[in-house]
């Protein structure tokens, strides 16, 4: 509070004796301003979501008066339970797989003596890098009737049947929770990292074996960070929509999201009231489970013990085990980086689909590659999702600067500005697109199926992410610095400008590189609204995979990885390796 | 072969003979000028994009280096909503439409300019309706197609019945997507063939082989039968097949008979962004010149006087075969009870 009396201290000079409130100070204006671009930016989605649910459609796709029709209708159709049913048990299930095998991994990469670490590390970075679709499509071909695994099945035993079959809620589970892992990697290899080693070293001394110190006292000390991260993993496999579309949809497995996208997609005209009550019900459910995640995190730096001592704590001896650290370290690289690698280059490489074997070598051939590299169409893709990312993690850093800035300065204004700014996050990015799609139908302007929309759109998702980035970047910036620029005259924008903006500069790089990273590459916001004219490379990728081009998605796929995977590595080295994903 | 496919067939020997191919076509130096102002034209396709699409698109820009043309690939379901849905919002983006069953649905919701291209006048009058709200672009013939690393020519089904054999339990795949050229045209082929009940009989049986659906394009089920994943496919494009044993898939299409026969009808979209440039881009594909390039794709085109590069494609080639032809007013009157058996048997 004694800063804010020093500014309006010195607004008071010139502003005579204007009561407190009118006083229109440099940081109200601000405020006023933001608080102005966020409610037009945050509210409408939601606004519109409502409404529609509300509304009756007409046939010609005119809004008519007021119903609950689109709620009974939802509510007393049998398949949604059984869809509810299927999304519980796939983001339960993927989230079990992605922190048994995240989590394994990261506590043997940063608390034990296994070997090649930097290969979990190499797998992580690249895997930010690459876009869902492409890991999906190759870990189906790997996984498929005629992958690698069931060849071998088919091959030993001489039978047509086959031994898994990915289009299945199993085949859901294992591919979701694998594309989490790094994610769950990353996040809980910063908490084993910053664990005190002390009591773990205690328990030893007093006698308790590795398996025992680390379920009593390792595990123990991580657990709300572990339980933190369970939801907020859970609460993206339920939003998920990569997996259910391309993996569920084909087996006839229909998830809430996936209910959404059909409502949308297929009818005619699309059933937008009944679109938007389903979005309204799972906009609520989230909200719910981010209330309970944001209890859990508050709660995750509970046993954090880190204090001044420099150290890194003392590793585990896996002894006679340590072969099986390994062993999970080199499965992990294989399955998560290598295989799917390879699969991609198998299918890149040949003029269509054939399992791996060696015959097909002969047919290998450069063509995808030539044609995705001399094709305007793929240009065009990238230079779209390149524009679109660009402006969506600078808009959205921008506006991220000023919100952390007020709400962590606890400035008037600040927290409904926040609020505002993490309001986006209680949309599933399928319900992102809908409320989007009905907004830019709306509006006068020719927004409607140009990249534009796709632009806004991502600013606006992704907000509350660069908001978590400021937000604690302020916080670690002293307020002295600002008290001193205030008393050697400088106005709060001039001390914004020319001491917090500088000083936050590894924290907006951070933001930046993490919003252009997931902006370029998810799909389901994109899948409503880019248009003919605006196709960027989640949707170009999701029309190959589904009109039979793989050869041709595996060689644009690979390229677009390897590119991404550079700005990862800046995002990763920025970041100081510090999992500064935790920021969500 | 019933009535129409005849007539179609005869039309296409009778133009041929009266329109020799040698006569050059030139589009309107107006509509020509008018088009490059507009500088793109936006193409809702529902063919092969590696396959046709950027083939046809780059001759196309080559001729008329100052339009682009821009395309989205979906099926004729998927490319029928997209123009309904943005006809109904007031937001038209696209300018030309082709498609097996798009005009179906198009039409009715009255997204369709009528336009009557200067190329089209050399087609009879099976290939093209009356007030030029469509035209046939090209045929398509749709079978049953093996993998002939896993199944060998004596062992393949050669009938319809035989695909009730115990051996394909579990082994055949298909299309699901809305479309008489998929699941719903298989169902269709076997009511219109077998009568009603023993069509549905038939149905009944095939239905507890448990057929795989997969709700992507028909060129996605013939990858998953080259690739080994199912032995065999129903309803696959038979120079999909062609085209891809000529990049040397293990792959064979069989003469099921009848075959299921298709045009896709090619449309102007009412109230699109570039509506000269469409006009354009729709009298140079039926033109002599579009309709080379696409025939030199493997696709079979419709104009009289150019022929398939694969004539054994074509029920009229030297091995002829018999179909039922889904023509526009069949499926209109009957593509919704299909989906409708396939929702109900198969789903």
């Amino acid at each position: 509070m004694t800063i804010e009396q020093d500014w309006s201290g010195a607004a008071d000079r010139t502003a005579g004796a204007r009561p407190s409130w009118l006083r229109l100070d440099q940081t109200r204006v601000l405020a006023i301003i933001l608080a102005v671009i966020l409610g037009a930016l945050a509210l409408p989605p939601a606004v519109i979501l409502i409404l529609r649910s509300l509304s009756i459609t007409n046939p010609d796709a005119t809004i008519g008066g007021w119903t609950l029709t689109h709620y009974v209708r939802f509510f007393t159709n049998p398949e949604l339970y059984r869809s509810l049913l299927n999304s519980l048990v796939f983001a339960v299930f993927s989230t079990v797989v992605a922190l048994l095998f995240g989590g394994t991994l990261a506590w043997l990469v940063e608390r034990t003596n296994t070997r090649f670490k930097a290969l979990a590390y190499v797998t992580t970075v690249v895997s930010m890098g690459t876009p869902y679709i492409l890991y999906v499509s190759a870990w189906l071909f790997l996984l498929g009737r005629s992958g690698p695994l069931n060849d071998a099945w088919r091959t030993m035993t001489g039978s047509r049947q086959v031994l898994f079959d990915p289009y299945s809620l199993v085949g859901m589970i294992l591919i979701e929770g694998f594309l989490w892992s790094p994610l769950v990697f990353l996040l809980l290899s910063s908490t084993f990292r910053s664990a005190n080693a002390d009591l773990e070293e205690a328990a030893r001394m007093s006698g308790a074996g590795v398996l025992r110190t680390v379920w009593s006292v390792s595990i123990k000390m991580a657990t709300p960070a572990i339980a933190a991260l369970a939801l907020f993993v859970f609460i993206r496999a339920i939003e998920a929509f990569e997996v259910p579309a391309l993996v569920g949809m084909p087996g006839n497995i229909d998830v809430l999201t996936t209910d959404v996208y059909r409502s949308i997609k297929e009818s005619i005209p699309p059933d937008l009231g009944y679109a938007s009550a389903y979005s309204v019900v799972l906009l609520v459910a989230v909200a719910v489970l981010l209330h309970f995640y944001g209890k859990l995190s508050r709660n995750a730096g509970r046993f954090s013990t880190v204090t001044g001592k420099g150290y890194r704590p003392r590793q585990f001896n896996l002894g006679r085990w340590r072969p099986v650290g390994d062993a999970l370290v080199i499965f992990n690289f294989l399955i998560v980086l290598v295989l799917p690698l390879l699969a991609l280059l198998w299918l890149s490489l040949l003029p269509f689909m054939r399992p791996m074997r060696f015959e097909a070598v002969a047919q290998f051939s450069p063509a995808n590659f030539v044609t995705v590299l001399s094709s305007q169409y793929y240009r065009t893709l990238a230079l779209n999702t390149l524009i679109v990312g660009f402006v969506a993690a600078t808009a959205g850093m921008i506006l991220a600067l000023f919100t952390g800035w007020l709400s962590a300065r606890r400035k008037p204004g600040g927290q409904i500005i926040d609020q505002l700014a993490t309001m986006p996050l209680v949309f599933p990015g399928i319900v992102m697109g809908v409320a989007f799609l009905m907004i830019f139908l709306a509006v006068p302007l020719p927004i409607y199926g140009t990249i534009w929309a796709l632009a806004i759109a991502y600013t606006v998702r992704y907000l509350p992410y660069g908001l978590r980035y400021t937000y604690a970047g302020v916080l670690q910036i002293s307020n002295e610095l600002e008290e001193a620029a205030g008393a050697s005259g400088a106005t709060p924008i001039q001390s914004l400008r020319r001491i917090i903006a500088p000083l936050l500069s590894p924290a907006l790089l951070s933001g930046w590189l993490f919003i252009f990273l997931i902006a370029t590459k998810e799909l389901a916001v994109a899948v409503l609204l880019a248009g003919p004219s605006s196709p960027v490379v989640a949707v170009g990728m999701y029309d190959l995979w589904v009109n039979g081009q793989g050869g041709e998605l595996a060689a644009f796929g690979l390229i677009w990885a390897a590119v991404m995977t550079l700005v990862a590595s800046v995002f990763y080295f920025a970041g100081g390796r510090t999992g500064r994903t935790a920021a969500h | 072969m019933n009535r129409r496919e005849v007539t179609f067939a005869l039309g296409s020997v009778a133009a041929a003979g009266l329109f020799p191919w040698s006569r050059a076509h030139a589009a309107s130096p107006d509509l020509v000028a008018a088009a490059e102002k507009e500088g793109k034209v936006v193409w809702y396709t529902t063919m092969i994009v590696d396959q046709s699409v950027r083939p046809l698109a780059e001759a196309f820009q080559k001729k008329y280096p100052k339009i682009a043309v821009e395309f989205t690939r979906a099926g004729s379901g998927d490319t029928a909503l997209k123009i309904i849905n943005e006809g109904q919002a007031g937001r038209v983006m696209g300018d030309v439409f082709d498609g097996t069953a798009t005009f179906a649905s198009v039409m009715p919701a009255g997204f369709v300019e009528p336009y009557r291209p200067e190329s089209a006048a050399a087609y009879p009058d099976e290939f093209k309706s009356a007030d030029g709200s469509w035209h046939a672009l090209n045929f398509y013939y749709l079978t049953a197609a093996y993998n002939t690393d896993l199944v060998s020519a004596d062992e393949a089904p050669k009938t319809y019945d035989d695909l009730l054999d115990e051996k394909w339990k579990g082994q055949l795949v298909w299309s699901v997507v809305p479309e008489p050229v998929a699941a719903p045209g298989f169902i269709g082929n076997m009511l219109l063939t077998k009568g009603k009940d023993a069509g549905t009989a038939y149905l009944d049986k095939l239905a507890a082989q448990g057929v795989t659906n997969m709700s992507s394009s028909q060129r996605t089920v013939l990858d998953r039968v080259i690739v080994g994943d199912f032995p065999i496919g129903l309803m696959v494009f038979n120079h999909h097949v062609e085209i891809s044993k000529a990049q040397g898939a293990p792959i064979e299409w069989l003469r099921m008979e009848p075959l299921v026969s298709s045009a896709s009808l090619l449309g102007l979209i009412k109230g699109g962004p570039n509506p000269n440039a469409g006009k354009l881009f729709i009298d140079w594909l039926l033109s002599e010149e579009g309709q080379r390039v696409l025939a030199s794709t493997s696709y079979l085109p419709t104009r009289p006087g150019v022929d398939a590069t694969i004539p054994t494609l074509l029920p009229t080639g030297p091995q002829h075969f018999d179909t039922t032809f889904m023509s526009p007013t069949i499926v209109a009157d009957n593509l919704k009870d299909w989906i409708a058996i396939l929702d109900e048997k198969f789903t």
